[in-house]
């Protein structure tokens, strides 16, 4: 089992949740986030004052998958987030070691 | 049938019910015209005289005429009655747009600390106008035409030229008070002076202690705002410098771009000085930092309801319906107050690449407050330059209290009310085209400005707007420096690093939310918001959303 986590730009989301649907990704987590990565914050003025937004919005995007199947799946919310410009965001792989549906108490794959 | 059937059918049979209806009746109306309401009729119903036949003629004698006579001034005296009443109750509403306007321009974790000062003030400030304040203002205003006289108001302190102070109508009861032309003025002059009493929440804001804050409200409203109102519009001695100075006719401010906006500016000014910035507000070499209000969407709907408030507050100061000046101050107001816009727009466009949501505001209330003064004095011509130069000076107005005098603030009130309210009093001076105004504070002839060749009334403005600055300043500085050593007057910097809504008041304005406060580019070392902390566990009702989530190396 994978966690698949991908940080992109939220108008991005419903590109993303798409291209995963059409993927047969069963469910996903969303959350909104702030945060900044190579491109940093930017600066605006208010009120002829300068101010910087450190930590620009972003989606947290969240799926579980097969390990069989977690690096496609990041291919492609890959594919369907960029933009090739700066702040497009990240996606990474991370190992889980259980998984438990709450309503039956399945474990592992059949909680998927 | 269908839900859809029925419809069409319950339509069918009201379509057929309604022409019925229009069939039967048609031709059996009353007065639908309304030529035959309000006649002479009317006049015996409501007066009766007892030698005539009711609904046929009134009789040709002395005692006849003068029952219509009575009859015809008690209508003029009712309809500016119903006038000032009115647009007593629309400056009234100016408080709710002021109440969002300066919640929408400061943080979220101060909104319900703003909204709380707003409805505070409203009953505090009436509450000390209704003691005293009245008193010192009017109390010695008399005579009144528009309203009947205003007879019980007859006390000035000294008597002639030289009056300070007013001294009749203490609690609305002294020196005979209690009069419907007495107490129609105060609910009219009390709006006026609640509009002092919130213009300083805009430089206070975020920072100032509830205890310090009510001992503004009343001061306001007993003290600082009531005993310059005196001397301008009370029969005080800058009323009277055209007599004893001849200097054009006194001291002339129509409705207050002075006494009203410019008492509260430099009173807002005077306290934002005692207070001290906001902590963060400005770095060690000076520059400010910004601190975005928390809602522009506030800020635009305030602005809006302040302009509709504002139809009252100009148009409203004739006293009266009859005097038909009124359309000429209502659309000078307008005028004024879009080009101030216009030029706001324009301004913040051409110096920092976009036009700035709240300076545009701060625009419009400028180009409003400017003509205040001169708006029925004027002709629309000189309305639109006005609220041009008015718009130029609240945009360099708060550049300069920010980057030159680093004076904080938050919500531009020291340079709509103050700046823009003194160059409103001279306006009057420069722009008054003498057709209006005739015997204006007992001096014959009509009000004219240096353009229509009368330099005095310029004088006459100049002493008005320093005066009105020194006292207004003055006194507020005085009185705070002095409860400043008895009284904190302002919260801990804990206290304003968690936002006053919790330190202050128990409880947010926004409970349902993470509040996180934007920071200003405060990398500056030393007193920056960047080294504050940014929230207090006890508003993180919804821990986890604000962590640095691009994990490139760089850690967050």
């Amino acid at each position: 089992m994978r966690l698949v986590t991908a940080v992109v730009k939220p108008f991005k989301l419903d590109a993303v949740k798409e291209a995963l649907q059409a993927y047969d990704v069963h469910g996903m987590t969303v959350s909104e986030v702030r945060g900044f990565g190579r491109q940093r914050g930017h600066t605006e003025v208010y009120r002829g004052a300068e101010y910087t937004v450190d930590f620009v919005p972003k989606v947290r995007i969240e799926v579980v998958t097969e390990d069989a199947d977690a690096e496609s799946v990041a291919e492609v919310i890959v594919a369907a987030a960029r933009t090739d410009r700066i702040g497009d965001g990240k996606v990474w792989i991370t190992p889980v070691d259980a998984l438990i549906r709450v309503r039956t108490g399945e474990r592992g794959s059949d909680a998927l | 049938m269908s839900r859809g059937q029925k419809l069409v059918v319950l339509t069918v049979l009201t379509f057929i019910a309604l022409c019925i209806v229009g069939a039967q009746f048609s031709g059996h109306n009353g007065d639908a015209a309304g030529t035959q309401t309000g006649t002479i009729s009317d006049y015996q119903t409501a007066t009766n005289p007892p030698d005539v036949q009711p609904g046929t003629d009134v009789p040709l004698s002395q005692a006849g005429i003068n029952q219509l006579a009575n009859e015809a001034g008690h209508l003029r005296i009712s309809v500016n009655f119903t006038w000032l009443l009115m647009t007593g109750y629309l400056v009234l509403f100016m408080q709710v747009g002021f109440a969002l306007l300066v919640t929408g321009l400061t943080r979220a974790k101060n909104a319900g600390h703003m909204m709380m000062m707003n409805i505070a003030s409203f009953a505090i400030a009436l509450i000390a106008y209704f003691a005293v304040g009245f008193a010192f203002h009017f109390g010695g205003v008399a005579p009144v035409a528009n309203l009947g006289g205003l007879g019980p108001l007859s006390g000035i302190f000294p008597h002639g030229n030289a009056g300070l102070i007013g001294t009749h109508g203490f609690f609305l009861q002294s020196g005979h008070g209690y009069d419907v032309g007495v107490l129609a003025m105060f609910l009219f002059q009390v709006v006026f002076m609640e509009t002092a009493g919130y213009i300083i929440i805009g430089a206070i804001a975020e920072r100032i202690s509830f205890a310090g804050f009510i001992l503004a409200e009343v001061a306001m409203g007993a003290v600082i705002y009531p005993i310059y109102g005196n001397w301008v519009w009370g029969g005080g001695f800058l009323a009277h410098i055209g007599q004893s100075m001849h200097l054009g006719h006194g001291a002339v401010d129509f409705a207050g771009s002075g006494v009203v906006h410019g008492t509260g500016g430099w009173a807002a000014l005077a306290l934002a000085v005692i207070l001290g910035p906001r902590v963060g507000k400005f770095n060690k070499d000076g520059t400010p930092n910004a601190f975005p209000g928390h809602n522009l969407g506030y800020v635009v709907v305030g602005t809006l309801v302040l302009v509709f408030g504002w139809m009252g507050f100009n148009p409203g100061s004739t006293f009266g319906a009859t005097d038909l000046r009124i359309s000429v101050v209502a659309v000078n107001t307008l005028l004024s107050g879009c080009f101030g816009t216009v030029t706001a727009m324009a301004w913040t466009n051409a110096k920092w690449g976009k036009p700035d949501i709240s300076m545009t505001c701060n625009g419009m209330l400028a180009g409003l407050v400017a003509v205040t003064a001169p708006c029925a004095f004027i002709a629309p011509w000189a309305a639109c330059i006005i609220g041009i130069v008015a718009g130029f000076l609240v945009c360099y107005g708060v550049w300069f209290f920010d980057h030159v005098a680093h004076v904080d603030d938050p919500c531009g009130a020291i340079s709509v009310h103050g700046v823009c309210g003194m160059w409103g009093v001279l306006s009057v001076g420069i722009f008054a085209d003498g057709t209006y105004g005739d015997k204006w504070n007992g001096v014959n002839g009509t009000v004219k400005g240096l353009l229509y060749g009368d330099v005095g009334q310029l004088g006459a403005q100049v002493v008005h707007a320093v005066v009105g600055m020194a006292w207004a300043f003055g006194i507020t500085y005085l009185i705070f420096k002095v409860a400043g050593r008895f009284m904190q007057l302002r919260v801990s910097e804990s206290a304003e690093l968690e936002g006053l809504d919790f330190s202050e008041f128990g409880s947010v304005c926004y409970p349902d939310f993470v509040v996180v406060t934007t920071s200003g580019s405060g990398h500056a070392p030393g007193h920056s918001v960047a080294d504050a902390r940014p929230i207090e566990p006890a508003l993180m009702t919804r821990p986890g959303t604000v962590a640095g989530t691009e994990p490139d190396g760089s850690a967050v």
